[in-house]
């Protein structure tokens, strides 16, 4: 091309390039160099901030001494499909008492109250043992839930694996998805107060009780309305003739607002373990249950009547309330002679003030 | 020739570690700062706040590179390819912005010692290349404004030497065209 004037003219450009100018160019590049230093700072700054907190999660293990005081996480059982190499413990109710047991080396708990779930990796030098009481249970490699329902008694869920429930030379065994409750009735024996000349107690057996209702977890653990549900919603007769189970099934229908539905399962632990020295306490329980919710205080002065043994705990209070009843039932002469009776045995009684109006002294 | 030798020898020796050592950022600064300057005026067609946004960002992007370049001649080729690079980001950003913003003003071309006709002349030929390619417009002034050889002009685009003829032909033709006898 012809290289003519008019393409000549752009090489007449000559920008104002001063010192000043120049020196502003090069303090904003220093500006910009300090930037990106102080961005590589804090970049390298928050990489090893995060890196430190990743390998503190991920190399952070759980202390087994620590794991008494933690507190509930849930009182829902997650399930982890594979268990870890250290054993870990969670507490599922808020009362639950879990300590490490000194001699067990980390691998053993001894569960004073409530319940908590183990996830363990069976080792057979060092077996994993949960104690309650004088039941052991002992793992085979597993994740299980434990639950102390009384000094003697406890109840086991096997999530995954099996366990053996030891007590002395007994023992029992139970696999996945399988619960159970077992007690050691030798040792309970053992436990009370038998005079010295008492025969010896026979070898303790761990005994297995069957699968505990849900409706009775739940009555344990004070939750009487959703019990009473479970109670309700249960296909097979759900309470065994037992007096425990009576007395937690007529508190489960009281405590859960259906009162009625208590009197059954008060009149069975009189009518069939009238021996049982809880058998009083359910005569009691009757009678208030008559007299003050069900208004049938005629039948409540029976209950009251029975629930008076001799020399019992509950003789004063029963008799009161008999004199009561029988006084609402409209029989006051009776009230009036039991009265007197109250006044004679218990001349400073707690309840002479009502004894004395219901009775007409 | 006898007194010749060691002289040669003597400057070789001084020389050879000067030409390894790491160039100083302040000597590069200044020796071609201006020269930038003048180069990315020249293909920008103005003297504004552009034309230091591309010394600045030509020599930020310079220096951690010093290390990289062992003597001040080497780095002349080095700054013009990031001159062209930057230059050419800065035409297209300015082609956008006449696009959406329809932004057509022309800024007074900073052309020293010429008349008011020739000023004219240079506003109506910046006009021409706003309308051709970047890439074509810098290896034009490249070739013919700077006076770079084709092989310089080639490196500096970073194509080959055959793309860099033809983009110099073609901003060549559509100049002529649109200028005409000039």
């Amino acid at each position: 091309m012809d290289e003519g004037p008019l393409f000549a003219l752009p090489g007449r450009i000559q920008p104002q390039w001063t010192e000043r100018r120049a020196a502003q160019v090069r303090a904003a590049i220093e500006r910009r160099v300090r930037r990106r230093r102080a961005a590589r700072w804090a970049m390298a700054t928050s990489s090893l901030i995060l890196a430190g907190y990743l390998g503190f999660v991920l190399l952070a293990r759980p202390n087994p001494a620590e794991l008494a005081i933690r507190k509930p996480a849930s009182a829902e059982i997650s399930r982890t499909p594979s268990t870890p190499a250290e054993p870990t413990a969670t507490p599922l109710t808020a009362d639950t008492e879990l300590v490490v047991d000194p001699q067990g080396a980390g691998r053993a708990f001894v569960l004073r109250r409530g319940s908590a779930r183990f996830v363990v990796t069976h080792d057979e030098r060092r077996p994993f043992r949960v104690r309650v009481g004088p039941l052991v249970v002992e793992d085979l490699g597993t994740i299980f839930s434990v639950a102390r329902l009384s000094e003697h008694e406890l109840n086991v869920a096997v999530e995954e694996g099996h366990v053996a429930v030891l007590c002395e030379d007994s023992r029992a065994e139970i696999g996945r998805g399988q619960q159970r409750t077992f007690t050691c009735p030798a040792a309970e024996e053992h436990a009370r107060d038998t005079p010295a000349s008492a025969p010896a107690p026979t070898t303790p057996k761990v005994v297995d009780r069957q699968a505990a209702p849900a409706w009775r977890m739940l009555a344990e653990r004070g939750r009487y309305r959703e019990a009473y549900d479970s109670l309700r919603g249960a296909s097979e007769p759900p309470v065994r003739d037992e007096t425990h189970e009576l007395l937690l099934a007529a508190d489960t229908a009281r405590l859960s607002g259906h009162s009625g539905e208590a009197v059954p399962y008060l009149r069975r632990v009189l009518v069939r373990h009238g021996n049982d020295p809880r058998a009083h306490l359910a005569a009691f329980t009757l009678g208030r249950v008559l007299l003050d919710e069900l208004a049938r205080p005629a039948e409540a002065a029976e209950a009251f009547e029975r629930a008076r043994a001799p020399r019992g705990p509950l003789a004063e209070d029963a008799l009161a309330r008999e004199i009561e009843a029988w006084a609402r039932a409209g029989d006051a002469q009776r009230a009036h002679g039991m009265a007197l009776e109250y006044q004679r045995s218990y001349p400073q009684g707690r309840r002479m003030r009502a004894v004395a109006k219901f009775g007409g002294l | 020739m006898m007194a010749f030798r060691p002289k040669l020898e003597l400057v070789h020796s001084v020389v050879k570690p000067l030409a390894s050592a790491p160039l100083d950022f302040d000597s590069l600064f200044e020796r071609y700062a201006g020269h930038v300057a003048r180069v990315a005026a020249r293909m920008l067609g103005r003297d504004d706040a552009d034309v230091d946004d591309v010394v600045q960002e030509v020599f930020f992007t310079a220096l951690p590179r010093l290390g990289r370049i062992h003597s001040e001649e080497a780095a002349r080729p080095w700054l013009m390819t990031v001159t062209v690079r930057t230059v050419h980001r800065v035409l297209r950003r300015r082609k956008w912005r006449r696009l959406l913003l329809g932004d057509s003003s022309v800024a007074d071309v900073p052309a020293t010692g010429v008349t008011a006709e020739q000023r004219a002349l240079l506003a109506r030929i910046y006009r021409a290349l706003d309308e051709i390619d970047p890439k074509s417009r810098i290896a034009w002034i490249l070739r013919y404004v700077e006076g770079e050889r084709l092989e310089e002009v080639a490196d500096a685009c970073r194509c080959s030497l055959a793309t860099a003829k033809r983009r110099i032909a073609a901003a060549q033709k559509f100049l002529m065209e649109v200028l005409g006898d000039g």
